[in-house]
């Protein structure tokens, strides 16, 4: 079923490894194959008073050591280059290793006996070895080969074309010329090695088939983990479920919340027109509803299936089995997972199992991410509700604001001192309360930054300039020090504009405000191999060590903020905080009560 | 002394600029809706209008200011199109916006923050009647 270009692939990639993996294996063992030639012939000659060609077992023995360690020598410049591209040429370098190695084992049987030589079973050896590490039909190929050269020394020794060596002298020395003798040992030979080459063929298969599926359902599961956002979960195990069955389509339902309409909410490798061929209802569909009560379903040949609603479609798409299986959370089932094949009959028990394995392993993603998501959009909804009410309360509390100037500035006549007083200190408090209602406003809308506006690249340095130029004044004032250093070249983040004129307005506002007359505030902008990094540090009253740890909390203030008689609401650093998350940077701080308090802020560099 | 027409849904805005201006010796008009607006702008022909960004839908008075400053030349305001508009917003301002006479972006000549500060909006106003 090797018809999805990208599964076909992802095989690929590991193929070339394998062969080379399969050659190194084949070296290393080729040179104890070596060694013990001439170990045994040695032994045997010796010990046993065997009469054997000791000087071509020797040399036969030398040889293989001989064109192995040219083949060692060769192997890593082949393997090293193990890309898909070199396949060919890796597998060209195998084949060479196995002509060899045929060769020199003819060598070594007619060495010891031919057709009567015990060691004939040598070659069964090399033929289970190269079909566990070579994939494909070559092993039968081998096994007629071998047989064929088992057959031709004999032939040629019979013959007597070929010295016959008589290596056990008990055995009849005509025992090799006789035909019933010679034919029975070939053909048992050939059948041992077909029998031996197919059933180790077979169990490989079975083993690289479940070595595939386990690759499959670790990466599926990677892939539908690797996120928390529902498109994306969907998105991954559709494509997974694809490449896992080495089909090129799949496709997602998930059952709405009318119950019966059950929309394609994922699709892989499907035609638009297919996608959008109307949608489907649980009510019609004999196929999904049989589906979302549990069964996993094998269509044999779609497009004459009575259960499809859509058979023209199926038919035009060039469906031919569907296999539909259901998408089972914790309580209820999901929805659906199909995989699509072209030809009638392509899906097999074995199949469902795996299908149903990968499906359970979505259906987890998909219920955290479901999970996540509710969370969010209850946040976004306080947010929301959080950002309408201070919208109307900020009307009146800015007419009111409004009036009471004109009469503070005497537009409607003098006032008495008295009355100017009474009047400053409802301007005061107003003024406090706009404070509060501008600040809940920013934490509202840090919470929604990215429903507001989408983050776009932005220049750092000019929002932070920004920021510096709204307290210049008020610094000014104060004889504060007010230092910026930045890189001349822009620095571009991903932000939004009133996200990052709230994240260093309130730091760099913060600073002046906790700082006393003549201090120093020094913001440093700096490119950094990982990003930016922005620093607002000033020499102001500090934080004590207690509070640091709830700095970010909504309305904490500091201790000695609070006693200092500084007014404040304590939202600016949690809409900083949130705000940097949200444009996925990293905010801390250092600070020494006393002596100042240094923020650093590091955001991702955007591309221009 | 100069016409001037306000046009914002709060009254306590409207009297706050009201009181502003006629101290300053300007005559001020009122009007609580962009519809209501339109028809003093021809009624009156004002030499200064003064515009709330938000009214009853968020966009009102940038809808209104678009109307006005059309560049179409069969546009039934085109008459009206050089009076100097002063927008009244509720916009912190954390960001500097784009605005200005000839650009689409927003078509004002000028921004007064509410609060309204007394000082600042007789200046402004001063300014842009100046340069009419």
């Amino acid at each position: 079923m090797a018809e999805h270009p990208l599964a076909s692939n992802s095989l690929n990639e590991h193929l070339p490894r394998d062969v080379a993996l399969a050659s190194a294996r084949l070296i290393l063992t080729r040179w104890v194959a070596g060694a013990l030639v001439i170990l045994l012939t040695a032994l045997t000659a010796r010990l046993l008073r065997v009469s054997l060609p000791e000087g071509p077992l020797y040399l036969t023995g030398a040889a293989i050591l001989f064109y192995n360690a040219i083949l060692a020598w060769l192997g890593p410049r082949i393997h090293a280059d193990a890309s898909a591209a070199q396949l060919r040429r890796l597998q060209r370098f195998v084949v060479l290793q196995v002509v060899l190695d045929w060769l020199s084992m003819s060598v070594f049987l007619h060495l010891t006996g031919g057709i009567t030589s015990p060691a004939i079973s040598i070659f069964v050896i090399h033929m289970v070895i190269v079909t566990i590490l070579l994939p494909g039909p070559s092993p039968y190929v081998y096994a007629t080969l071998g047989s064929g050269a088992l057959a031709v020394i004999a032939g040629l020794e019979s013959a007597q074309i070929l010295h016959h060596y008589t290596v056990i002298p008990t055995l009849s020395p005509a025992l090799h010329r006789d035909p019933v003798y010679v034919g029975a040992q070939i053909a048992f030979f050939a059948i041992v090695a077909f029998a031996t080459v197919h059933l180790v063929a077979v169990v490989m298969s079975r083993v690289r088939e479940t070595e595939r599926q386990v690759t499959a359902l670790l990466q599926t599961s990677q892939a539908v983990s690797s996120t928390l956002s529902l498109p994306n979960v969907l998105q991954h195990l559709a494509r997974s479920a694809a490449i896992a069955l080495q089909v090129r389509r799949a496709s997602i339902r998930i059952l709405d919340e009318t119950g019966e309409n059950i929309p394609m909410v994922a699709a892989y490798g499907l035609s638009e027109a297919y996608q959008n061929k109307g949608l489907v209802k649980l009510s019609r569909s004999p196929l999904d509803r049989e589906a979302m009560a549990g069964q996993a379903i094998l269509v044999h040949d779609a497009p004459r299936d009575p259960r499809i609603q859509y058979p023209k479609e199926v038919a035009a798409e060039g469906i031919g089995s569907i296999l539909v299986v259901p998408i089972s959370g914790r309580s209820r089932t999901l929805g659906v997972l199909r995989v699509y094949a072209e030809g009638p009959d392509r899906f097999t028990q074995a199949d469902v199992d795996f299908v149903l394995a990968i499906a359970r392993q979505g259906a987890i993603a998909i219920e955290n991410a479901l999970a996540h998501e509710a969370l969010q959009n209850a946040d976004r909804a306080r947010a929301l509700f959080v950002r309408t009410v201070t919208h109307e309360l900020r009307a009146p509390v800015s007419g009111a604001q409004s009036l009471l100037r004109v009469l503070i500035q005497g537009m409607t006549g003098e006032l008495t001192r008295q009355q100017r007083e009474i009047l400053d200190r409802v301007e005061t408090r107003l003024k406090n309360l706009m404070e509060l209602i501008h600040d809940l406003l920013a934490l509202a809308a840090s919470k929604t930054a990215e429903l507001q506006e989408p983050p776009r690249a932005i220049p750092l340095q000019e929002a932070v300039q920004h920021a510096i130029d709204l307290v210049s004044q008020e610094a000014g004032e104060k004889q504060i020090r007010l230092a910026f250093e930045a890189p001349a070249e822009a620095i571009l983040v991903r932000a939004t504009p009133d996200g990052l004129g709230q994240i260093f307005g309130n730091l760099v506002g913060n600073a002046v405000k906790y700082t006393p007359q003549g201090g120093r505030v020094t913001v440093q902008v700096a490119r950094q191999p990982a990003g930016v990094v922005v620093t607002v540090a000033d020499t102001g009253m500090g934080i004590p060590a207690e509070d640091l740890p709830h700095l970010w909390e909504e309305f904490f203030r500091a201790g000695n903020a609070k006693r200092s008689g500084i007014t404040g609401t304590g939202l600016g650093l949690s809409i900083v905080k949130r705000l940097v998350e949200t444009f996925e940077g990293m905010i801390r701080v250092q600070s020494a009560e006393g002596k100042g308090t240094t923020f650093t802020v590091s955001l991702p560099i955007a591309a221009a | 002394m100069a016409k001037i027409l306000v046009i914002d849904d709060d009254p306590d805005m409207v009297l706050a600029t009201r009181l502003c201006l006629e101290g300053a010796g300007h005559q001020v008009l009122a009007a609580n809706t962009g519809t209501e607006g339109l028809k003093k702008i021809k009624a009156e022909k004002p030499d200064l209008i003064i515009l709330d960004v938000m009214m009853d839908t968020t966009t009102e008075g940038f809808q209104l200011a678009l109307t006005l400053r059309s560049r179409e030349p069969e546009a039934e305001f085109a008459a009206y199109r050089h009076i100097p508009i002063l927008m009244l917003t509720a916009i912190h301002t954390t960001t500097p916006l784009r605005f200005g006479p000839e650009q689409d972006y927003l078509p004002v000549d000028d921004f007064v923050d509410k609060p309204i500060d007394p000082d600042v909006l007789v200046k402004k106003v001063g300014a842009l009647l100046q340069k009419r």
